[in-house]
């Protein structure tokens, strides 16, 4: 038997699920359905099927698919029905649920049925007996039926109080509520509804007001309101100032658990929602500024007793990547509000007063500084997680904006004060700073003393470096040669770009310049230089005596020398410059050490204490190049020796011994000249050394017997009369090196 | 969508929404998001298109991958305030796309969104849709928010984690049921036994200790 009524039972409900995938495929059918399934759910059906009927029940009339009017025909035909499976003995709470769930779908359109058939007290009985049902049992329902209770008895007090009349010339376009009710309506007394509905309104919101407040029904209470308070402005302030008491946190008691957490948590989230959503549908809301502070109300408490656990569990922090933050911030449907940017004081203006956003006095003189730095971050770290982005983003903007135009009035009112301290310190802070935030005060004070504490956190006490073991003077020199052969490296990795550079950096530098400070290849030709020169100077002459420097191995300063030396010698024409100045720096180093080296002498009368190199090197770097000078490069020759410090007697005969060969004997000459003319201390030497020439070598008297009759007349006279000339004794003691 | 396919194959009944106005995906760079409408385009149409506009760009950021699985699983982004619940969804059910069965009437016990700000703009939106008129369905609905930011790798998470909480949520309304007994359920008057609404924050508050790094939130709202 049980069998066969199950089986039985499985086919009804398989044919209702088809019955409701017709409607719901076209709700044309719906009349005709419901109409037909009535009987088979009504009070005196299976409890499977009763419960089918009601989940179908509320589905219908909840259905937007299907049109009003039909909708207001059938919901008087099923009223008896749903009374009676309403006030069956059972309890089924899904069936329950549903039901009530109908009901609330129900009430405004039987109202309106009410409304315009005054004469239908059997619908007005039924709808009236099932209303003061489920208000008598709404307390001892069970709590799915009970959620469900407070959303039919927000419909109740929606129709049952005055609503805007948007047209009065279509009464059936206008929403449900007393203001379409005629003040004589037969069944329909006014007051009576009207007090009905306060009443139940004050029994809505007294779930604000309990001890112990259900989670569930405070956020259904909450989620139901902003309709009423919308489109009812009767009660609309009543039903706000109500929330606004309502602190969830407060009344939370010990111990807390997650579940606490999670109830307090929803149930201030959804209260904050219910705000901003009136303040976004009416801006200009009387209560605006009150809600504000309730919003932050909310907020501060919910800091203590019940987030503050949470927190320590750890959100994560990371921010979302860029793109994110992008397509959220456009994303977002709430249009944030918009922040008011005071106006920057005239005159200087502090940081404080640049990061200042607020007008309130009290505010921006409060000293955060004065604060624990615990309890700062307490407050900093929750109130920057709930910063509103959009927020956040105009407030740096403003900030940007500020700092823009206070750069640019700078920049325009002095020009010459800008290089002043306080700008050169003001400039390089500020962009880290203005992509902080604009509660950089705080921030600020944290980012310090987390600098102050973190050297703390890695110094593990003094550690000295034990000392290296001391050089070996070969190695001390092995190393200096080295680091030689690394700035020659330099020179050769720098010597492509100059070129151009070159002549342009010599323009701009003039005399005031410092050697070496354009790090191109004159800079490391001037190192390179010193470094011979100078930089050991002091060194040898301390050691004893020039007959024991040769003997010792090569000081450093002769390597450098020695690498110098051939350096130039491989590209003599390129690398004249170099000679040049390495040459001026020989002889004023020398200068310098016999000054030094005279001034230190006293009584002691020591003859020649100090090594002279310039001498030296300068016929040595002679000796090295003139073997491959030819005739074309007068040019280069002439500015060698026109621009070394010193022209001795030994260089002119080097000079003097280029006429040797014919090809070279203009080039001796010229060069002779050049120096005759241009170089007058020395004159005389040139002048005898080109005496020489001429008396020596045949191919040079064209050239050479001119320049003698103009600058030295009486001894081309003297020459032309006798001929024998004096052999020049050091002649041919210099030829070998040639 | 990730949370849908988890959803659907488990099977729950999923209805899939963006709370945005436009629908954006990211384009060659930050300003040029590619943009399509909501309800009126397909996954298949955004997948064409983005595969002839750069296919290599598109499939190494990921995106052909995300909306060929999404063109698997539904026709194309449905926008939640456009949403009119208890709107039947029979076509859905029709066309067979993924989760749509049980959607057929357009009704949902329970939604998550995976942001808070989506939570605050459905919750926003729920209030709105009551309008007052008698088109509401005035059913209860556990609005829920997985926070899980907007990646790939986190998509994968926060996906299984969302599957955790339905898993739970319904295990629990299996008890419910089971307790009211839909042969048995004269036998008993139920006023004693918890109800599902009733272990929706508990439940939530095992799973948050379960998935720390996923901030939950919670409100009952009504459709």
């Amino acid at each position: 038997m049980a069998q066969s009524t199950d089986s039985h039972l499985v086919d009804q409900i398989a044919q209702l699920n088809a019955a409701r995938n017709l409607v719901l495929g076209d709700a044309a059918f719906y009349p005709q359905i419901v109409n037909g399934v009535l009987p088979i759910i009504g009070a005196r059906a299976r409890g499977e099927l009763r419960r089918w009927g009601a989940e179908f029940l509320a589905e219908t009339f909840a259905s937007p698919a299907f049109d009003s009017a039909p909708k207001e025909q059938l919901a008087t035909n099923v009223l008896q029905s749903l009374r009676d499976t309403l006030e069956l003995p059972e309890e089924d709470t899904v069936t329950l649920k549903y039901i009530v769930q109908t009901i609330a779908s129900l009430y405004p359109l039987v109202f309106r049925h009410i409304i315009n058939h005054p004469e239908d007290s059997a619908a007005w009985d039924n709808i009236t007996a099932i209303k003061q049902d489920i208000l008598r049992r709404w307390d001892s329902f069970p709590y799915p039926v009970k959620i469900c209770c407070i959303k039919f008895v927000q419909r109740v007090v929606q129709v049952q109080t005055h609503g805007l009349i948007a047209d009065p010339r279509r009464p059936d376009q206008n929403e449900t509520s007393l203001a379409i009710v005629p003040k004589n309506h037969a069944l329909l007394s006014l007051p009576n509804l009207e007090a009905e509905a306060s009443g139940l309104l004050d029994r809505l919101l007294s779930v604000f007001q309990e001890d112990s407040s259900d989670p569930l029904l405070v956020n259904a209470t909450l989620n139901s309101l902003a309709v009423l308070i919308r489109t009812r402005q009767s009660v609309g302030n009543k039903i706000i100032n109500a929330v606004m008491n309502f602190i969830p946190a407060k009344q939370v008691r010990p111990p807390i658990t997650p579940t606490t957490r999670v109830a307090v948590k929803s149930m201030e989230r959804t209260a904050r929602s219910l705000m901003i959503n009136i303040m976004k549908r009416n801006n200009s809301h009387p209560l605006t500024s009150k809600m504000q502070q309730y919003i932050e109300r909310l907020l501060q408490s919910r800091l203590e007793p019940v987030d503050e656990p949470s927190r320590k569990r750890g959100l994560p922090i990371e921010p979302p990547d860029g793109l994110d933050q992008f397509k959220r911030a456009r994303l977002d449907a709430e249009t944030p509000p918009l922040l008011k940017v005071p106006p920057l004081p005239p005159g200087p203006i502090s940081y404080a007063q640049l990061y200042t956003l607020t007008n309130d006095a009290g505010l921006s003189n409060f000293d955060v500084k004065q604060l624990p730095a615990d309890l700062l971050v307490k407050i900093v770290v929750p109130v920057l997680g709930r910063v509103d982005p959009s927020s956040m983003h105009q407030a740096v903007e403003a900030i940007r904006m500020r700092y823009e135009t206070l750069k640019k009035q700078q920049a325009a009112q002095a020009p010459v004060p800008a290089a002043d301290e306080e700008d050169d310190d003001y400039e390089p802070e500020y962009q880290p700073m203005d992509a902080s935030a604009p509660t950089a005060a705080p921030e600020d004070t944290a980012s310090t003393e987390l600098a102050d504490i973190e050297p703390d956190l890695v110094s593990l006490g003094p550690f000295v470096l034990p000392q290296p073991p001391p050089l070996t003077e070969n190695e001390a020199a092995e190393i200096g040669r080295g680091a030689v052969g690394r700035v020659f490296g330099m020179l050769a990795s720098s010597e492509v770009t100059p070129a151009p550079a070159k002549g342009k950096g010599q323009q701009h530098l003039g005399f005031g310049r410092l050697a070496g400070s354009t790090f191109d290849r004159d800079a490391w030709v001037t190192v390179l230089t010193r470094l011979a020169t100078r930089a050991p100077a002091g060194l040898e002459a301390g050691s004893k005596k020039s007959a024991e420097d040769s003997k010792r191995p090569a000081a450093i300063s002769d390597s450098i020398r020695e690498t110098l030396y051939r350096y130039i010698l491989e590209d003599f024409r390129g690398r004249v410059n170099v000679g040049i100045t390495w040459l001026n720096e020989e002889w004023y180093n020398d200068r310098i050490q016999m000054q030094f080296v005279a001034s230190l002498r006293t009584e002691d009368d020591e003859e020649a204490s100090v090594s002279l190199h310039y001498d030296h090197w300068a016929l040595k770097l002679l000796d090295g190049f003139l073997p491959y000078l030819d005739s074309r490069d007068t040019k280069i020759f002439i500015r060698f020796l026109s621009e070394i410090p010193d022209v001795t007697i030994p260089i002119t005969k080097r000079v003097a011994s280029l006429a040797k060969d014919p090809e070279r004997v203009n080039l001796c000459v010229q060069s002779l000249l050049y120096l005759i003319m241009f170089r007058p201390p020395a004159r005389e030497i040139c002048l005898n050394a080109l005496e020489d020439v001429y008396q020596t070598y045949e191919e040079s008297r064209p050239a050479a017997g001119k320049i003698l009759a103009r600058w030295r007349p009486q001894t081309s006279d003297q020459q032309q009369q006798q001929q024998p000339p004096p052999p020049p004794p050091p002649q041919p003691l210099e030829q070998p090196a040639l | 969508m990730e949370a849908h396919l988890r959803l659907s194959t488990a099977p729950f009944p999923v209805i899939s929404f963006g709370t945005g106005s436009l629908v954006r995906l990211p384009g060659p760079s930050i300003s040029q998001p590619n943009v399509y409408n909501f309800n009126s385009t397909s996954y298949a149409q955004m997948y064409e298109e983005l595969f002839s506009k750069d296919e290599r760009l598109y499939r190494n950021n990921g995106l052909l991958n995300m909306l060929d699985r999404n063109r698997n699983l539904k026709w194309g982004p449905e926008r939640f305030q456009d949403w009119v619940p208890g709107q039947p969804r029979v076509d859905h059910v029709s066309k067979g796309e993924k989760g749509a069965l049980g959607t057929e009437g357009g009704i949902v016990d329970v939604i998550i969104t995976c942001e808070e700000r989506c939570w605050d703009a459905v919750v926003d939106d729920l209030m709105n849709k009551d309008k007052g008129s008698s088109t509401t369905v005035n059913r209860p609905v556990h609005v829920f928010n997985v926070d899980i930011k907007d990646n790939h790798e986190e998509a994968l998470v926060g996906g299984k984690a969302i599957l955790d909480l339905a898993n739970r949520l319904n295990d629990a309304a299996a008890q419910e049921r089971k307790a009211n007994g839909l042969h048995g359920w004269e036998n008993g008057t139920g006023a004693a036994r918890q109800s599902f609404d009733e272990r929706v924050p508990e439940i939530l508050a095992e799973w948050q200790e379960k998935w720390p790094t996923l901030p939950a939130l919670w409100t009952l709202a009504w459709l």
